[in-house]
């Protein structure tokens, strides 16, 4: 079983991707999107092992640069993701 | 077959309606016979604090409602070890404590999940 | 595909846009959207009284013109929108009050419309947030 867990929130002021990270499976990936998006400069994200994808707007928007690590999608990818993904947790 | 929905409540209980809304998806589910799961996760757990006093804010009593949990059918449910821990709470009563891998796998056992 | 979307968040938060444009990619890539369910701060996504400069995107009357389009099954939650003041004509007259903010193509029903929509849905997905 695997989930998509979608972060919104910047992991500088708030603390659900760190509680995301701290209880996702090895099967998971993240989706980071709006202030989400701001975790690609999070190290803990680099290193927990998971598939990491960003909303293509939101990295444009930040101006922010896509580490290897990371793939972006456009939302017809976001909708294909929900799907590839057995269910999708938002982390609202 | 149902499909199962596990709902992750993380707001502490008067923080605006973000706990009672949580809660009412549960029984709301569970009024209509559907496996439903609950697990306190970060503040959420705050919830589950003994000898809380609604009435000193002027607020519900969010207890009534958590009682009320198994009389809708819903005994799933579940707060999160660390959680609790980093709050200085005890183990309470009325949820079943889990570690993080534990709640890892909680997840996968359920079709659907909101987390609010 | 059967996609359940449920909106947490008021129309100028990033998230209904996003909301919007995901349930419109669905639709583009040939899904079908079981129901929309709006929730919390989502009923202010479907209220008819908000008002945006020009320019700028007006999102709640994009979820509108959307929503008649495609003639979706959409709904807000009675309770939460009772809450936030979200009423359409047959509440603001029971609760006798003035404003009438919630009207087509939006219904008022109860989380029975969740957990029913999710149960025929492939996937339920959640905005809310930024």
């Amino acid at each position: 079983m695997s989930t998509l867990h979608v972060v919104s929130h910047s992991p500088f002021t708030d603390s659900r991707l760190d509680s995301c990270l701290r209880i996702c499976g090895v099967n998971d990936a993240i989706l980071l999107c709006g202030d989400g998006a701001y975790g690609l400069h999070n190290a803990a994200l680099q290193t927990k092992g998971v598939k990491v994808f960003v909303l293509a707007e939101d990295m444009q928007a930040r101006n922010l640069p896509l580490p290897d690590w990371a793939d972006s999608v456009d939302y017809p990818g976001f909708v294909q993701l929900s799907l590839d993904y057995d269910k999708v947790n938002s982390w609202l | 077959m149902s499909k199962s929905l596990l709902v992750i409540s993380r707001q502490a209980p008067w923080s605006g309606p973000g706990a009672r809304e949580a809660l009412d998806i549960v029984l709301a589910g569970g009024a209509f016979d559907l496996p439903i799961g609950l697990l306190f996760l970060d503040d959420g757990v705050f919830q589950l604090a003994p000898h809380q006093d609604a009435k000193a804010v002027q607020q519900k009593d969010l207890g009534a409602n958590l009682q009320a949990l198994g009389l809708f059918g819903i005994d799933e449910v579940f707060a999160c070890h660390h959680s609790l821990a980093e709050r200085g709470l005890t183990t309470p009563a009325s949820a079943q404590p889990l570690d993080s891998a534990a709640i890892s796998q909680l997840i996968d056992r359920y079709d659907q999940v909101i987390t609010l | 595909m059967k996609f359940a979307i449920a909106v947490f968040c008021a129309a100028h938060a990033p998230s209904s846009r996003r909301a919007l444009l995901f349930a419109r990619a669905a639709l583009a890539g040939g899904h079908e959207i079981v129901r929309l369910f709006f929730y919390q701060d989502g009923v202010y996504s479907a209220s008819n009284s908000v008002v945006v400069p020009q320019d700028e995107q007006d999102i709640a009357r994009q979820w509108r013109e959307f929503v008649s389009a495609h003639q979706l099954d959409s709904v807000v939650c009675i309770a939460a929108a009772l809450r936030r003041g979200v009423l359409n004509e047959e509440e603001a007259t029971r609760y006798q009050r003035s404003a009438v903010n919630l009207d087509a193509p939006w219904e008022l029903s109860g989380l029975g419309q969740l957990h029913d929509a999710a149960q025929a849905a492939d996937r339920l997905i959640c905005f809310g947030g930024p």
